[in-house]
């Protein structure tokens, strides 16, 4: 297990193996970054509910453009240009959740909670990680992921509290989100992601995150009156 | 020291100054929020970013 803290400055010494690994993770990271406000600004910019959640809506996409700004920056000094995913269509995006749109307020306020948790999650990752500018980046973006996860949560418990068929939309959003959730970290045996544990790029198996996720977003659900979607249901990558 | 990709200052700054303009916007709407006209405008002033931002055109923000 690798347990140094690596420099730029350090960066052409190491193994190509480490520095295939960091380009690529840093590669989907910016791409999930970007992804989101390709998912929902064209829609939810012009149809949120109210004039303030317009604004909320672009003051998201604003803090996401950043995230992608400050890990392009990152890889950019590696020598990686991630400025492709800035133009790449939804449908080639990294993660599969990314690809499509997001046409109704409800799956933009369940995205925020459950996908957006799920962005904090992949950046607890690199906490502690060997990449220092990495590490460096991470307070910040963490802090803003944590205001879309309450934003999405509020809008979320706004629609089950308005009555049965805002509480409907809320559970249907939920059903469709929470497996693409699951799946978003990958699959359980995935020796890359040994690898990236290897050389202390991350801490948890993608299978460990994932029971994390399951166990701290099952009773937000119960206590929000929604059901728990089967985790089993729906799933592509086990 | 690894060869830095091209144009990752341009761009870094570039976005800056586009993230920043996206707040003040959003500042400039949301401290009016009785103000119909001022939030339209903000709304407004956001959408002609982000629809630049969301056409990823790199080569034409740099140029």
């Amino acid at each position: 297990m690798f347990t140094d803290k690596i420099e730029l400055i350090d960066f052409d010494k190491m193994d190509p193996e480490y520095k295939e690994l960091l380009g690529h993770v840093l590669t989907i990271q910016a791409d999930c970054e970007i992804g989101g406000p390709h998912l929902y600004v064209e829609k939810m910019l012009p149809a949120a509910p109210t004039k303030l959640d317009q604004l909320i809506v672009a003051r998201t996409a604003a803090e996401e453009i950043d995230h992608f700004r400050k890990v392009a920056r990152v890889a950019g000094d590696i020598g990686v240009d991630v400025s492709f995913v800035l133009s790449q269509p939804n449908e080639k995006r990294f993660v599969d959740t990314f690809r499509g749109l997001i046409t109704t307020w409800e799956d933009n306020s369940v995205f925020g909670f459950l996908i957006d948790r799920v962005g904090r999650y992949q950046l607890e990752e690199f906490y502690d990680c060997s990449y220092l500018p990495l590490q460096r980046i991470l307070p910040d973006i963490v802090t803003e992921e944590l205001g879309h996860i309450e934003y999405g949560y509020n809008k979320t418990l706004e629609l089950v509290q308005s009555g049965d068929a805002g509480k409907a939309k809320a559970q249907k959003a939920v059903d469709y989100w929470y497996v693409r959730a699951l799946d978003m970290f990958g699959r359980s045996g995935s020796k890359k992601s040994e690898r990236y544990r290897h050389w202390g790029l991350k801490r948890r198996s993608n299978d460990q995150a994932r029971q994390d996720y399951i166990k701290e977003v099952g009773p937000i659900l119960t206590q929000m009156g929604l059901t728990v979607p089967d985790p089993n249901k729906g799933r592509r990558y086990i | 020291m690894p060869q830095a990709a091209a144009n990752t200052v341009e761009l870094d700054e570039h976005l800056m100054e586009v993230v920043r303009a996206l707040h003040g916007a959003v500042k400039q709407g949301v401290s009016h929020k009785e103000d119909t006209k001022i939030m339209e405008k903000a709304i407004g002033d956001c959408k002609e970013i982000l629809d630049v931002i969301m056409k990823g055109d790199v080569k034409e923000w740099l140029n």
